[in-house]
């Protein structure tokens, strides 16, 4: 999937942020912050093609039934793509 | 998994609150130069060019740029470039565009009146997080007097650009001898503008450039200085936020949070040294830009061991004993840098801050009978 957007992931006092770079400021007003799970998916965003790539990328790494990976997975996703990052 | 339903303000003072059990340094300031195009009496900061070189030299962009990675390194999210006025360095956006590139959120300080041209068009191509304006009249004739030039129509005009083009813009006010007669026409201005205002009628002693006297400054006596924010709350609330603002007063509280947090303990409450520094433009780092102690050299001892000292001298400094147990602790703006400015000591009381405090009680309360009485009620 491709990130429209220029974020620069950091980790930030046990964190993970996304911090805005270049045009980005003006979409973004602010960092984001990724809990662990969100992380994890930011991290492998660029080797999936679809939401699908992605669960199973979820149920390889953690011990979590498909229908759950499924609905955290589009829920991240979501508001990504509310965003314009994806 | 993606919070952004926190707003800005609260993701970084989740990120200080962390910040300050890991002892992180958080946010940096970085004071660029000492050099400034205006020539304001109360700057805490400002130089004439040939004091600088007088004084030493500032510290080169690849000096900068490598401290500053250095403190991105320990967990610096947030970087202030202030001055002097930045801009007047030429390698600005060497600086500006590396600390960026990093991984930084990057505020910038400014007078605006530089702010136009090709520094404009560099800075819609690479917005900054946001651009600080410190508003100094709100007429061309205020700004000679206080500034040494006639920019008031040029900086609003500069405001302007930079608001259509999307940047965040607020406004810092000081107000002291030279424009306290214009604090109803830089609200207005702030307000025509659309922008945030914040302003300051408690100008701190210049111990930095009037070698070290403290308690001194060109600035308006404690009442005035009390008259100046209290007629700010007056223009700036609604007859309900003032009315709840002028009781909590009379109680000794406050309504709103203060900008620096206040600490009932004897220590530093705020973030400096805690999970903030200011490098100024000789290349000492200090608690807060206003405090020429406690003082660390990162250029000698490298970034990492000059944070972690700095940590250990503030976390020593004990402010008086007195202030601690005062009931008027709450809507006293005493902290550290204020005691150091106006005593020379931080464990002395700045009396100063005492009758500023009493006068912005007491006149709080006159307003609010005032204004009442108006109401008819």
């Amino acid at each position: 999937m491709e990130i429209k957007k220029e974020l620069i992931k950091r980790e930030i006092a046990g964190e993970t942020v996304l911090i805005p770079v270049g045009k980005t400021v003006y979409d973004s007003n602010g960092l984001f912050m990724l809990n662990e799970l969100g992380a994890f998916i930011w991290e492998h965003l660029p080797e999936a093609d679809i939401a699908e790539d992605i669960c199973r990328i979820v149920t390889d790494e953690y011990d979590v039934d498909l229908d759950t990976a499924k609905r955290d997975v589009e829920e991240f996703l979501q508001r990504l793509s509310s965003h314009g990052i994806i | 998994m993606l919070n952004r339903k926190q707003t800005e303000p609260q993701l970084s003072k989740y990120l200080h609150a962390k910040g300050r059990a890991l002892g992180l340094p958080i946010a940096g300031n970085f004071e660029l130069t000492a050099r400034c195009n205006f020539d304001c009496p109360m700057c805490y900061v400002h130089l004439k060019s040939e004091d600088v070189e007088a004084a030493g030299r500032e510290l080169s962009a690849e000096q900068w740029i490598s401290i500053a990675r250095e403190a991105k390194d320990e967990g610096m999210v947030f970087a202030l470039l202030t001055g002097g006025e930045p801009f007047v360095r030429s390698d600005f956006f060497e600086i500006y565009h590396a600390m960026k590139q990093m991984g930084i959120m990057v505020s910038i300080n400014s007078n605006g009146s530089m702010l136009k041209g090709e520094v404009l068009r560099r800075l819609i191509d690479d917005p900054p997080f946001r651009v600080n304006v410190s508003l100094y009249g709100g007429s061309n004739e205020t700004y000679r007097r206080m500034c040494g030039r006639a920019a008031f129509d040029d900086v609003i005009e500069n405001i302007a650009a930079l608001k259509n083009a999307g940047i965040d813009v607020r406004l810092n006010v000081s107000v002291t001898p030279y424009n306290e007669g214009d604090v109803e026409d830089i609200c207005a201005c702030a307000e025509k503008l659309g922008v945030h205002m914040k302003l300051a009628s408690y100008m701190y002693p210049s111990v930095r450039v009037n070698g070290g006297k403290y308690g001194y400054g060109d600035r308006l006596s404690p009442e005035k200085a009390a008259a100046a924010s209290v007629r700010w709350d007056v223009l700036r609330f609604d007859d309900e936020t003032f009315s709840k603002r002028a009781e909590a007063m009379a109680e000794l509280r406050l309504t709103e949070e203060p900008e620096c947090p206040v600490d009932s303990d004897e220590g530093v409450g705020c973030r400096a040294g805690s999970t903030s520094f200011w490098m100024t433009w000789d290349g000492r780092m200090v608690p807060c830009g206003m405090m020429t102690f406690p003082v660390v050299h990162p250029l000698e001892l490298g970034f990492k061991a000059a944070w972690q000292e700095l940590r250990r001298a503030t976390s020593e400094i004990r402010l008086p004993p007195k202030c601690k147990t005062c009931p008027k602790r709450s809507v006293c703006a005493m902290c550290a840098a204020v005691c150091v400015t106006e005593t020379g000591e931080f464990g002395k009381v700045p009396e100063y801050v005492c009758r500023m405090t009493d006068a912005v009680i007491s006149q709080t309360k006159a307003a609010y009978e005032e204004r009442k009485s108006e109401n008819g009620n």
